[in-house]
């Protein structure tokens, strides 16, 4: 991915920045904490609820794909299914197996790690945009597999009955039909996610995705292995995305049919970009963005997806690091004494 | 540190063989670029594959390096047979080497980019602890940098820094894994006189340390301060043996001479 | 199951000929793109997509088939070369990825407008009157239409052979395809290839299309998975290779009809399952080069 250098235009001019700088400073040192605070505000910042559960959710699925996207430069286009493995797995966990709900979602994001497991393994054994055409041609086959299997999956029309009864904890009563209760709870889980993908991208591991993005053969020459290391990171990146997925089960009380769909892969790529990629916060804002614009769109009009992809293709064209990563770039721009050439 | 003393003749004979080539034939379609190559080089020695444009020194060097395969014949890294290993095998047994074509993480600053190649020796598949606990990479990192001459240059994009700089980077990171064996492919190219010297400099006191052999095409920079030299011509060995037998070679004063 | 019967394996057989037909003529348009462009166009099925219902169109319109497959793929690669012009070539020189984004985006926008036009229900779609029938070919009786399908588009690749093998135009394409740069310096007008190169491919999708629609439902969402069938065909047969293209599209056609027949319940699974097998085996495809993508 290149930048594109055009000519600085600061969005903080240089008389503030001595104020922000150090504020920002420290936000972006403790990126996760920051990031959380913001989340334990936003429901009361959006219209409804259920609009930020859903920005939650799509935001770790998001940042989940944006691991093996932005920072290990894989482009894969088959990433619904592991939403869909851990949405239909703890849902059939539930619906099925009667099992507990934390069961449920650690089988959700066990299987989703299986089934990165055995889609990495084919996948990675390509490159560049075989890698994409394959991860979405088997993300086809996990679609029609679960399509197929209405018994357990119920088909065409999903699998209906995903609920959690009411239950205490620590004196509470956690319910989750209530709204706001089932915002707090998957918080809960999201930021657990996010702080182990902040880990992961702080580890030694982190460098070594990014160094396989900057350059692969020259990693490879550096002594890594490769290909053993875009497993690791497409099986994590899995895991993230299957808990997304676990999570949107027990909020939708559903697992609809499209979660395993094609178009539900392109979304995780398509709130990457308008977010940033390759950069922590970016995926979220691009999922907050994307969500809400939705909500707003699709009141005004029904053909949400022409206004979609035009707005994508708007970004790619003008905008490729997103709104997140343009902001940043900014930022830093602003504040980088410039260094005579 | 100070030039090393030269080694003798009788200790030579001892010296260990670190790599060899066995019968290394590589054709490309209909195109015969080594025919039979079998040669061997001794540890903690600076050697030089040398040869006019076309000999096939690339090749050889690339088949070496592990970069591609020998269509026939094979090549033994301390008496075991490495022909055909991935790339990062052969850097993890201590062979690094530098491209002929720059190569290096454009868009990670130079620090960065040397940090990255210490740490495998570290830690590889560590994505759970924070990174900037190794502490011990960085300052080698650090050092390293210095070593090449790119001390105050560490924050800078590996992409923005001059060629001959980033060929000094290119070294450091071959050392980052502190290899037995240093292969260089024409380390001089597009470089300054004054740049030229620096490098071969360096690469003389590292060939007191450790193995080094390169390709080159410029003589004079090799005949001086190697202790071995192998000419290649038409894909094929022509000559072997220290600067002045090369010098007293028949055949090679033809093909060089030969030529112009 | 019923009987198995020669004439109704025979029967299957070319129903997977016409099906891989189709899928080879994707396949050659893809490749095509790709080889010049290096533009790997995720808006491929889109293109067949918007073939289908503007062929169902102009039929109505002219009421002539022919004729509607001699406009249709021209309207269809008018639109791919406006979408080349300015919104894929600006793109050049940034990165592999971003031009595949941006046809994945384009999509988005050709599906829509398709319901916009015709509505989200989709066209119904049948085959022409004078190509209905089965035909006695003496080994057994065939429908006429699947053989026009076959024969329509061995025509349309022996003539895309011809073009690429023989004339300038085609030797501009293989020159490209391997070394862009060597196509820029020698003078020739790099844009204009591209442009024509991208309107190419998209007309042949738009093509496969028009032919395609009398066997299928006709909606929106068919490039769907016609894009992921189409990307099975092209890691089977290897990027970039005309003749992988047509022997992977008839070989995942055979395989896809033969499966309906035998196991129909695994009849989608069965292509994938064959790209696995080549992932595994021959990650370049069967024509493609080692090391170019796999």
């Amino acid at each position: 991915m290149n930048d594109l250098r055009g000519a600085p235009t600061p969005l903080l001019t240089p008389g503030m920045t001595p104020l922000l700088t150090p504020a920002l400073t420290l936000i972006a040192r403790h990126r996760v904490v920051s990031v959380l605070l913001f989340l334990l505000v936003f429901p009361w910042l959006m219209p409804y609820e259920a609009l930020a559960v859903n920005i939650l959710i799509f935001g770790l699925y998001a940042v989940g794909f944006n691991l093996l996207f932005g920072y290990t430069g894989m482009l894969s286009f088959g990433h619904a299914a592991f939403l869909g493995v851990g949405s239909y797995l703890t849902g059939i966990s539930i619906v099925h197996a009667h099992l507990h709900w934390l069961l449920a979602i650690a089988v959700g994001v066990v299987a989703a790690g299986l089934v990165g497991v055995i889609m990495g393994h084919l996948a990675i054994r390509t490159r560049g945009i075989y890698f994409s055409m394959v991860t979405l041609a088997l993300g086809q086959v996990v679609y029609y597999g679960f399509y197929k299997a209405e018994r357990w999956t119920g088909g065409e029309n999903g699998l209906r009955g995903v609920t959690v009864p009411a239950f205490k904890f620590a004196g509470w009563t956690i319910d989750f039909t209530n709204p706001v209760t089932k915002y707090y709870v998957i918080l809960g889980f999201v930021a657990i996610a996010l702080g182990l993908v902040s880990r992961i991208l702080a580890s030694p591991f982190g460098a070594v995705i990014e160094a396989i993005r900057e350059n692969e053969k020259r990693a490879a020459a550096c002594g890594y292995d490769v290909a053993r290391s875009k497993l690791l990171v497409f099986v994590l990146s899995a895991a993230i995305c299957g808990l997304a997925g676990s999570l949107r089960a027990l909020h939708l009380s559903v697992v609809p049919i499209d979660s395993l769909h094609y178009l539900q892969s392109g979304q995780a790529v398509m709130m990457c970009l308008l977010g940033g990629m390759g950069t922590f916060f970016g995926p979220f804002v691009g999922a907050a963005v994307f969500l809400y614009l939705e909500d707003v769109v699709t009141t005004l009009t029904r053909h949400w997806m022409a206004v979609v992809g035009t707005i994508f293709m708007v970004f790619i064209l003008f905008f490729p690091r997103g709104i997140w990563g343009s902001l940043i770039a900014r930022w830093e721009r602003a504040t980088t004494p410039s260094v005579p050439t | 540190m100070s030039a090393p003393p030269i080694q003798s003749q009788a200790t030579n004979a001892q010296a260990d063989i670190l790599i060899e080539a066995r019968h290394i034939s590589r054709r490309f379609g209909a195109f015969q670029a080594l025919t039979d190559i079998t040669v061997q080089f001794r540890a903690k020695q600076l050697c030089a594959i040398i040869g006019p444009n076309g000999a096939g020194k690339s090749t050889f060097f690339n088949i070496l390096s592990g970069a591609i395969e020998p269509s026939s014949g094979s090549v033994l890294f301390q008496g075991q047979d490495i022909t055909g290993l991935a790339p990062h095998e052969y850097a993890r047994r201590g062979i690094a080497k530098s491209f002929q074509i720059t190569n290096v993480f454009k868009q990670l600053s130079a620090h960065e980019n040397v940090r990255v190649a210490v740490q495998m020796r570290h830690a590889r598949f560590d994505f759970f602890s924070p990174r900037a606990r190794l502490a011990g990479v960085a300052q080698t990192a650090q050092e390293l940098l210095e070593r090449v001459g790119l001390a105050g240059l560490g924050q800078k994009p590996a992409g923005d820094l001059a060629h001959g700089q980033q060929r000094s980077l290119e070294i450091a990171m071959a050392l980052a894994a502190d290899p037995q064996l240093l292969l260089m492919d024409e380390p001089t190219a597009g470089m300054s006189p004054e740049e030229t010297t620096v490098m071969m400099d360096l690469i003389t006191e590292l060939a007191a340390e450790r193995t080094v052999i390169l390709v080159e095409h410029k003589m004079k920079l090799v005949m001086g301060i190697c202790k071995t030299l192998i000419v290649l011509h038409h894909g094929q060995l022509l000559a072997q043996g220290t600067p002045e037998d090369i010098r007293a070679n028949e055949e090679v004063r033809r093909v060089y001479l030969g030529q112009g | 199951m019923g009987e198995l019967t020669p004439q109704l394996l025979g029967l299957q057989l070319v129903t997977g000929i016409a099906l891989g037909a189709v899928y080879a003529l994707l396949a050659v348009g893809l490749s095509l793109i790709f080889g010049m462009l290096t533009v790997v166009n995720f808006a491929h099925g889109a293109f067949f997509m918007v073939g289908a219902f503007l062929g169902i169109y102009f039929q109505t319109l002219t009421g002539s088939f022919a004729l509607s497959l001699v406009i249709t793929p021209l309207v269809v690669g008018s639109i791919g070369m406006l979408s080349e012009r300015f919104l894929v070539r600006p793109l050049y020189g940034r990165g592999i990825d971003y031009p595949l984004l941006l046809t994945f985006g384009l999509s988005y926008v050709l599906i829509e407008s398709m319901r916009v036009l015709f509505g989200i229900e989709g066209l119904p779609s049948s085959t022409p009157a004078a190509l209905r029938g089965s035909v006695d070919l003496g080994i057994g009786r065939f429908p006429l239409y699947r053989l026009v399908l076959i024969g329509a588009t061995a025509t349309v690749v022996m003539g895309l052979w011809l073009v690429i093998e023989k004339t300038r135009f085609g030797l501009i394409i293989r020159a490209g395809s391997r070394d862009p740069e060597i196509v820029r310096v020698l003078g020739v007008d790099v844009a204009k290839v591209w442009l024509l190169v991208f309107g190419l491919g998209t007309a042949i999708a738009g093509l496969s299309g028009v032919l395609a629609a009398p066997t299928r439902a006709v909606n929106p969402e068919m490039g769907i998975t016609v894009l992921a069938e189409s990307f099975v065909v092209t890691v089977v047969g290897g990027m970039g290779s005309l003749m992988g293209a047509v022997v992977a599209g008839l070989l995942v056609g055979v395989v896809f009809s033969m499966t309906s027949l035998l196991a129909p319940e695994f009849a989608e699974l069965s292509i994938f399952v064959l790209m696995a097998l080549v992932l595994l085996v021959r990650p370049q495809g069967l024509f493609g080069k080692a090391g170019l993508m796999g």
